[in-house]
């Protein structure tokens, strides 16, 4: 697998400027491609999970807290962004950012009491937090509609141009997406990934280097929150109609398992993972009662074999295999 | 001279143990002073005491005048003191390089908007990171291993990267745990003349060390503790013709404790 | 007033359930030293082997407990060599995310195979009501306090007095010792995982009998309540964990008096939030407890 990903790198590295021109006219014409709006349909799904695994990959993969409840930040989004839009008629391009900001607040909110304790608190904090945000979308129903959801939420419109469907609304999930991609990629090479990554690998390491871990952890947490936001509010009127149901324990599990079985600590593996996760769920539609029991099994066997992930960060603490194999290594050698 | 660090009455509790029982020390700038002891006598508790890894459990530490007891370990990093770990804590899946780069976090303010933008202040500090952080690497020897992931380096680099990444910090004062742990005498050897070489060119260091050879050749101030007790301070020939300190190491007659002098 | 003093009666009676489920939870940590998701899903099939056992051989509450116990001992054990046994010394978040795995499978299979609705739990003890002045107390819940007070003590005696008991208290505190003792740690580790899944088996027949529903989802919101209740106790003292768990049924019984039944995970979660904040090593505050 690291060969394999290698060779790919070192082909990459050597066609740069071709492969980039020539993909992104590829991904432009994809509607073209594929006018069919069922195929469309699952490409802007694949879209849609990219920006929520790469999103719950910053703060799982890089900093190395860990966030379950991820359909909680997702929900947020999604109905800041209904709600904005049906009773104050607010602009869908300016719901955007508005919506990122709430749902990047709430992670605050949620993070600081646990920023001092150990990352699995936070895990189980996440968790119950995302059915609390569930629960109150079900029962508030004078803001949120209650069991009957949000309906009719108003299309995106720009330049006259409506977009109604998965043919048209695939660019502004493309176009997020790369946002995505090109702004957590300069995050990520910066004084401020480096943090988060030193924070993962030895926090109290980092510390003695003046790192403000409390500081960084938040950050990183509400970034991660933040891309949830944003996906949430174009969700909502992608679908024109929200209610609870979407956003239960079993769709945060469904974006876990995006970014454990495509990898964490890179930008590729949560890619890689929206889109094997997406096409297995496609193939597993006639019998779509197994899909979490396949994503399970997908999981457990990560874990085993590969524990960080087809794509993920090989180079890290996440791949915690060959660390113990290594801890082996130097005790045998210290006991002989 | 100028007093640097000084710790009054310091102790640390772990439930019943005195782990460090009332120490007083003074380190002025200019010195290199040096932390012996048996094993368990506290020596690295005290250092995690003045770095702030735990609280203290009476007492109080000044840093350049400044009092910092309690306070977080990130913060007495940025007011200048960087430290190594006895056991090894460098970021293992990390190249040499990108480890020292780390260092360099408290010198670069790039806020989230810098890095996306790729404003100047972005790029300074990138540049500042690289540069120096190269410069650094030469100068602890180890420009052929840049690229090397820390983990992988035998124990002996591995300490070397430790204090090379301190050094980014450019502290004012330099607390190395057992430096020479793991090295084998030529890389003793050489690690000694860096710290003398460090010293001259300003930095205040405090070492522990068992190595009494290591101590003895560099350091012009030594404290002794056991049990968690100052039982001596003074120059070397001071500790060396010491009574306490020589039934500390090698009991009255019989071994007690391993230390190994 | 009247309703306030049954709530608090009712708040006991489910807090004692809580409390199992804690116990469980905190001898799990305990022992292997690693935080679990699988315990909700561990819950829901001891609630679902006594339920099969009340349908099919006969409404008697001991051959229940027996039967959820058994179940959610084999259970512990698949989750012992799926989750733990080879991840003892890797890095802590592979056994999390090998229990969330765990945990999603358990689930989904239950779902398909118990079917995903709420189904009514045998009323398998008598509805009598007892009147203590305004206090109203059935028989259901001293039968559950009993069933829980005798089984926190049997686990009590068999911690302190008995050879395995002193040998998973060893392993609970220090591995390393505990393997240079001559314990064989690993089996240790896995007898302890099951002990604790075992109560936390039977707590899930005494929760479906309170409520008299059982469903294959039941196991998410338990499973954090187990979890906030061991939180408050300190994670690994059963002790504490136990009045952790009372605390939670308290405040949830107490908080749905000012508002629906609906909200009653918010007021569970809304306080283990604020117990984090406010004091986040619990009741039990350690002395000497490494603070790395
Ligand atoms: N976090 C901790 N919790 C409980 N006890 C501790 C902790 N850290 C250290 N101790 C105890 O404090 C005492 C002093 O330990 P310390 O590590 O400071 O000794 P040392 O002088 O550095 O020894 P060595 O030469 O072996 O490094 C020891 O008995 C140790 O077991
Ligand atoms: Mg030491």
């Amino acid at each position: 697998m690291n060969e394999i990903i290698l060779k790919l790198k070192s082909i990459y590295d050597k066609y740069k400027i071709i492969i980039i021109l020539a993909g992104s006219i590829l991904l432009l014409l994809v509607p073209v491609i594929f006018p069919k709006s069922y195929i469309m349909g699952i490409i802007c799904r694949i879209l849609l999970y990219i920006i929520l695994a790469g999103g719950l990959n910053v703060i799982n993969g890089y900093s190395s807290q860990f966030c379950i409840g991820y359909a909680g930040f997702f929900c947020i989004g999604a109905y800041t962004e209904a709600i904005l839009a049906l009773r104050l008629k607010i602009n869908f391009w300016l719901l955007l950012p508005i919506a990122g900001i709430v749902t990047a607040i709430a992670g605050l909110l949620i993070c600081l009491p646990t920023l001092k304790l150990k990352g699995k608190y936070l895990a189980l904090v996440t968790l119950g937090f995302s059915e609390i945000v569930r629960l109150i979308a079900l029962n508030w129903s004078s803001l949120t509609g209650g069991p009957m959801g949000l309906k009719g939420i108003p299309v995106p419109k720009i330049f006259g141009i409506e977009f109604k469907n998965s043919l048209s609304y695939y660019y502004i999930f493309l176009f997020l997406v790369a946002i995505f991609l090109f702004v957590t990629r300069r995050v990520i090479n910066s004084r401020i990934g480096r943090a988060w990554m030193s924070i993962r690998e030895d926090e109290q390491a980092a510390r003695s280097l003046g790192v403000d871990t409390s500081m960084y952890k938040a950050l990183n947490f509400m970034y991660g929150a933040f891309w949830a936001g944003i996906a949430g509010a174009a969700y909502a009127p992608y679908t024109r109609y929200i209610d609870s149901t979407f956003f239960t324990l079993d769709e945060g599990f469904n974006i876990l398992s995006m970014a454990i079985i495509g990898g964490m600590g890179t930008l590729i593996g949560p890619v890689a993972g929206s889109i094997v996760v997406n096409l297995l769920t496609e193939l597993l539609r006639p019998i779509s009662e197994y899909r979490l029991v396949a994503y399970a099994i997908l999981i457990i066997a990560m874990m085993w074999l590969r524990p960080q992930g087809l794509f993920g960060a090989s180079k890290s603490i996440l791949a915690g295999k060959e660390i113990v194999k290594k801890a082996r290594k130097a005790e045998k050698e210290a006991a002989a | 001279m100028k007093v640097l660090l000084e710790a009054k009455n310091v102790s640390k509790h772990f439930g019943g143990l005195k782990a460090v029982d009332n120490v007083d020390m003074v380190i002025y700038e200019g010195d290199i002073f040096g932390i012996i002891g048996p094993n368990g006598a506290g020596k690295t508790t005290f250092f995690n005491l003045c770095s702030g890894v735990f609280p203290v459990t009476g007492g109080e530490i000044y840093f350049n005048g400044e009092n910092i007891t309690n306070l977080r370990p990130d913060i007495i990093a940025k007011k200048g003191m960087a430290r190594t770990f006895q056991n090894i804590k460098l970021f293992n899946y990390m190249s040499v390089l990108e480890n020292i780069k780390i260092g360099f976090h408290i010198h670069s303010r790039t806020r989230m908007w810098d890095a996306i933008l790729h404003t100047s202040v972005y790029k300074r500090d990138e540049k500042l990171a690289e540069e120096k952080g190269m410069e650094i690497i030469e100068r602890v020897g180890l420009k052929d291993y840049k690229d090397i992931l820390a983990g992988n380096l035998p124990y002996g680099m591995q300490r070397m990267v430790e204090i090379a990444r301190a050094l980014a910090l450019d502290p004012k004062l330099l607390l190395l745990d057992e430096p020479a742990a793991g090295m084998n005498p030529n890389e003793t050897m050489a690690l000694m003349e860096f710290i003398k070489k460090l010293n001259h060119e300003g930095y205040t260091i405090a070492v522990i060390e068992h190595d009494m050879k290591f101590v003895m050749n560099t350091c012009n101030r030594i404290m002794v503790l056991n049990f968690g007790k100052k039982i001596c301070e003074g120059d070397p020939e001071y500790v060396r013709s010491n009574k306490e300190v020589n039934e500390a190491y090698f009991g009255k007659g019989i071994v007690v404790q391993g230390g190994t002098m | 007033m009247e309703y306030l003093l049954n709530q608090i009666v009712n708040g006991i009676s489910q807090g004692a359930i809580y409390a199992l489920m804690a116990i469980g939870y905190s001898v799990v940590v305990g022992v292997t030293g690693l935080i679990t998701f699988t315990h909700g899903e561990v819950i829901m099939i001891g609630a679902f082997a006594s339920f099969y056992i009340f349908q099919y051989i006969g409404n008697n509450l001991i051959l229940g407990i027996i039967a959820s116990f058994i179940a959610s001992w084999i259970l512990g054990m698949f989750i012992y060599y799926v989750c733990y046994d080879r991840f003892f010394e890797a890095p802590s978040h592979i056994s999390l995310i090998c229990t969330i795995g765990a945990s999603m499978l358990i689930r989904n299979l239950a779902q398909i195979y118990f079917g995903p609705n709420q189904k009514p739990m045998l009323n398998i003890i008598d509805n009598k009501v007892y009147r203590i002045g305004v206090l109203q107390v059935s028989l259901m819940q001293i039968v559950i306090l009993i069933t829980v007070v005798v089984l926190a003590s049997i686990l009590a005696f068999f911690i302190n007095n008995t050879r395995w008991g002193i040998m998973l208290r060893a392993v609970s505190q220090d591995k390393k010792a505990a393997y240079l003792m001559g314990i064989n740690v690993r089996k240790t580790a896995m007898i302890g995982n099951c002990i604790g899944c075992g109560l936390a088996g039977i707590a899930g027949l005494l929760i479906s009998i309170y409520y008299q529903t059982l469903q294959a989802t039941m196991g998410g919101s338990l499973g954090m309540k187990a979890f906030s209740s061991s939180v408050l106790g300190g994670l690994t003292d059963t002790r504490y964990s136990a009045l952790g768990g009372l605390a939670i049924g308290l405040i949830e019984n107490l908080g749905i008096t000012i508002s629906t039944a609906s909200f009653r995970d918010i007021f569970a979660f809304g306080f283990l939030i604020t117990v984090l904040i406010i004091r986040p090593e619990g009741f039990a505050s350690r002395k000497g407890a490494k603070s790395q």
